[in-house]
């Protein structure tokens, strides 16, 4: 599947912006959307103190984890389950790969899942000859367009149901004016045959409960039961930061994060998964396989900072008012989790130099931090890798020229003034090409015009 | 070093820099107005608003008569396993692949979510794959709260539970609501008895 990298993002957001301005239309409106219902989601909650208490449960979770790491291992294993370790997206894959050649795997079906994303499954089993379908309506849209997920919860939202009729119309065959009814319908019918004949199942994990084993999957369609219940084997994805200590505190957080992401007061379907099917039970794996994917968390939850977006619970809230998000989708982005968590996770994940300039991909206007229901401070995450990004000298030379030079500049009130007069002259009245930073500046953005008259004139004018 | 010591080993280096902090308590549920006082109020409200049906019977004798009627329109039915004699229909058996109509029995149902509790013992497929899906619900089984729920199926966990909330549906397609993706489009909980009397 065809991405670009974190590195891309602003030639690629300018390209979408210049060449697909519907993407920016359609992600605008369905983010709107989803960030109406939340808001009036929240209203019938105390989100506040809801908001508080996940926070405060997270934040345990993550400063006893290895605590809850061995238990949730325990309780898997005593459930019947195998669990995998990984501290990489090889390892993560062996295990999968392993499965696979044991059980002689031909086919796979996968319920939405952004950590597949992250660690490249759908192109590791199909180099491995394993057919494998998306089911997810919306993953399964974009499988056949080729094209990575957009949101972490809308995964095709950049696409119009006009796109959605070209496409289903010669891959499955339907009219060229089908209704959304109708094309949902011939989709359900080519995946109905791929669920039943599936040997393997693989999904996410939007919670796990140590105290219990129970994986917690959060859908709308039926598809994640269906790919959990149908196939002899179920292999589940699970980043190592999405345990819950106690089964009680599931309930809350079930609830939270459905309301943060579409306003729903849960998703309509729900999966609390204990292990493979029972000796009393007709149905179900015969084999579960938990694999527990480190891939840059541990880095993370060492630094002093950043361990706190580990609280994320990928509800999509962030993507959703971001008014950055808004204009491209995710695909500008680059890898698997876009907008504002994204860019703070990306350096956790990817390095910091692998995931510039993403830190700086917001106005910090503090949209995100105000609906994260787990009150992960996103803006101070941002610039805490900005920080770090010019202390580590990643950003550009003549950036930090530039910087240095204005900061000689600021700090001499006389030559600020004459430095000043000089940038309404000649250079920025070329739209700012001229200079070294500023043409790096303006080659992705709109062209830089200087007021003809300083602040401090103004200022002693008397600003009306 | 294999991947288990690896990253617990990470983990703990981690959280050894940090500040432990304590669990907050358990989950109070905080609202600005209180859930209805009568749990299948509530239940009913939230089911109904995402689409699904919900239908009241005094008695299982009453119904099993309205089971008779609706499941004479379909050609056949999948029944959970642990569908009480008393509530199957008259109705060929079908499996769960080709079944029009699904019978389901739930563990429960939560008020404060919209949701029926359904057990992988009754039978997963029958839960997901025919396009109707009856489930049954007794009447005393119908809690506030998603936490009473899960408090009540905490000691006897099947190797699945399903929470159901409504019918099967998605926006993916330019953002318009459409149901029956994949799981039922369909879904009628019948909830049956009265309150302190069973079923």
């Amino acid at each position: 599947m065809s991405r670009s990298r974190p590195s891309g993002y602003s030639a690629e957001s300018s390209r979408i912006l210049r060449d697909d301005p519907g993407m920016r239309a359609a992600v605008t409106a369905a983010t709107r959307t989803f960030d109406d219902h939340r808001r009036d989601a929240w209203t019938r909650i105390d989100a506040d103190a809801w908001r508080s208490w996940a926070e405060g449960v997270k934040s345990h979770l993550l400063t006893h984890l290895d605590t809850y790491l061995e238990q949730a291992e325990e309780r898997l294993v005593a459930n019947g389950a195998h669990v995998h370790w990984a501290e990489t997206t090889d390892e993560a894959l062996a295990a999968l790969g392993a499965v696979v050649d044991r059980h002689g795997v031909a086919s796979a079906v996968k319920g939405k899942s952004m950590l597949s994303e992250e660690l490249g499954v759908n192109d590791f089993l199909e180099a491995r000859g394993v057919h494998v379908r998306e089911t997810d309506l919306g993953e399964y849209i974009i499988q056949l367009l080729g094209e990575p997920p957009s949101h972490i919860v809308g995964p095709a939202i950049h696409r119009s149901v006009e796109d959605c009729r070209v496409l289903f119309h010669e891959r499955l065959g339907t009219a060229m004016d089908a209704s959304p009814d109708a094309l949902a319908a011939a989709a359900r019918e080519a995946l109905r045959e791929e669920f039943v004949t599936a040997d393997l199942g693989m999904s996410g994990g939007n919670f796990l409960v140590a105290e219990t084993g129970t994986l917690a999957l959060i859908e709308n369609e039926g598809n994640i039961r269906l790919s959990t219940s149908a196939p002899r084997v179920h292999v589940a994805f699970v980043g190592i930061e999405k345990l819950l200590p106690r089964l009680d505190d599931l309930s809350a957080f079930l609830q939270l994060t459905t309301r943060a992401a579409t306003g729903q007061p849960i998703g309509n379907f729900v999966s609390l998964i204990q292990g493979p099917r029972r000796a009393d039970e007709v149905d179900g794996p015969e084999e579960v396989h938990v694999v527990l994917v480190d891939n840059g968390r541990t880095r993370l939850l060492a630094d002093d900072e950043a361990w706190e977006a580990l609280r994320c619970v990928r509800c999509g809230a962030c993507l959703n008012i971001c008014p950055v998000y808004r204009q491209t989708g995710g695909h500008a982005y680059g890898w698997a989790y876009s907008g504002p968590i994204g860019s703070i996770l990306a350096p956790g994940f990817l390095g910091l130099e692998e995931s510039l300039p993403l830190p700086y991909a917001s106005t910090l206007c503090g949209a995100c931090a105000d609906v994260c229901p787990v009150r992960i401070p996103i803006p101070d995450l941002l610039l805490k890798w900005r920080r770090d990004a010019v202390d580590e000298k990643l950003t550009p030379a003549a950036e930090r020229l530039g910087m240095a030079a204005y900061a000689t500049a600021a700090t001499r009130p006389g030559l600020f003034a004459v430095g000043g007069a000089a940038m309404r002259g000649t250079p920025l009245a070329l739209g700012g090409r001229a200079l070294p930073v500023l043409k790096d500046w303006v080659g992705e953005r709109g062209p830089l015009v200087p007021s003809p008259k300083s602040f401090r004139r103004l200022w002693k004018e008397g600003i009306e | 070093m294999n991947a288990r010591d690896g990253i617990l080993g990470r983990v703990r280096e981690a959280v050894a820099r940090r500040e432990r902090r304590e669990h907050p308590g358990s989950f109070q549920g905080w609202r600005p107005e209180p859930l209805p006082e009568d749990a299948l109020v509530g239940f009913t409200q939230l089911f109904e608003a995402a689409g699904g049906e919900v239908l009241r019977f005094e008695s299982e004798a009453a119904g099993r008569e309205w089971l008779h009627g609706f499941a004479a329109a379909f050609a056949g039915v999948a029944v959970g396993e642990t569908v009480p004699a008393a509530l199957r229909p008259d109705r060929p058996a079908l499996p769960p692949e080709t079944a029009p109509l699904g019978v389901s029995m739930a563990r429960g149902a939560v008020a404060e979510t919209g949701s029926l509790v359904l057990d992988a013992r009754d039978g997963r497929r029958t839960q997901l794959l025919p396009p109707t899906h009856v489930v049954f619900v007794r009447r005393d089984e119908v809690v506030a709260t998603l936490q009473e729920a899960l408090a009540i199926l905490r000691d006897d966990l099947p190797s699945a539970v399903g929470l159901h909330s409504g019918p099967s549906k998605s926006a993916d397609i330019g953002q318009i609501l459409v149901k029956g993706v994949h799981g039922p489009g369909r879904v009628v909980a019948a909830v049956v008895g009265t309150v302190g009397t069973g079923p």
